[in-house]
């Protein structure tokens, strides 16, 4: 194991041998979840290992497919630890504004939320019209266009 | 070759499925068992470079199906 340049020592180690690298974060930082989900983009690349290193560490192994160097090793280190800066920021976004998808998706979903109580249809004006609809829209075909009745014989509108 | 999957990081149950999804590999052995906070699975095959790469893949198909199942402990 060797260290790569520019990279915090002791946090990323390379085996350029292997063509692997190590990454060891601090699990309060990057908890599970998002190092899963910071994984999860790296697998048809990569052959990816995670364990625990300690407690409160987790260690992610990225060993590449195909042939890599150093430089390539350095750029797979970054692009991890770009992935999980994001995964654990949009995780963190989530949980921010749990409260806020919640209330939205009640009121949703609050029309869905069964029949109204015994109370409440006691409380409805039956009287009052649904909606105004000047032009018709909300007619059937049949009451627009209907044709009219024929007069019936003997009636007023006949001929004699 | 070993690999040692964690019991926080790894399902036991996507190391069963990727173990056998893998089984039908000819000439190739699998050795579950489990040691403390350890899942250990000894493969074998036909060559040191095999093995290698069949327990590589053995571990992202593990992880990947610990991820689809909601992690370690869904």
């Amino acid at each position: 194991m060797s260290e790569l340049l520019g990279m915090p020592p002791g946090r990323v180690d390379a085996d350029i041998g292997e063509g692997a690298v190590t990454i060891t974060v601090d699990a309060s930082v990057y908890p599970l979840p998002s190092v899963y989900a910071a994984a999860f983009t790296f697998i048809a690349r990569c052959w990816v290992f995670l364990d625990r290193d300690g407690a409160d560490r987790l260690r992610i192994v990225l060993t590449a497919k195909t042939p890599i160097d150093a430089d390539g090793l350095r750029a797979l280190a970054g692009e991890m630890s770009n992935e999980l800066l994001a995964s654990a920021w949009r995780r963190e976004i989530t949980r921010l504004n749990r409260g806020l998808i919640e209330s939205v998706t009640m009121a949703a979903f609050g029309g869905a939320m069964g029949p109204p109580s015994l109370d409440e249809l006691e409380a409805f004006d039956f009287a009052d019209e649904p909606f105004d609809d000047p032009l018709g829209i909300a007619q059937s075909w049949e009451d627009k266009y209907k044709k009219p009745k024929p007069p019936a014989e003997g009636s007023e509108g006949g001929t004699p | 070759m070993t690999l040692r999957f964690h019991r926080t990081v790894y399902a036991g149950t996507a190391i069963d499925a990727a173990l056998q999804r893998f089984a039908h590999l000819a000439n190739t052995t699998f050795e579950r068992r489990e040691e403390g906070d350890y899942f250990v699975v000894e493969v074998t095959s036909t060559t040191d470079a095999r093995t290698k790469k069949i327990a590589r893949e053995l571990g992202n198909f593990a992880l990947g199906l610990t991820i689809e199942n909601g992690g370690a402990n869904p």
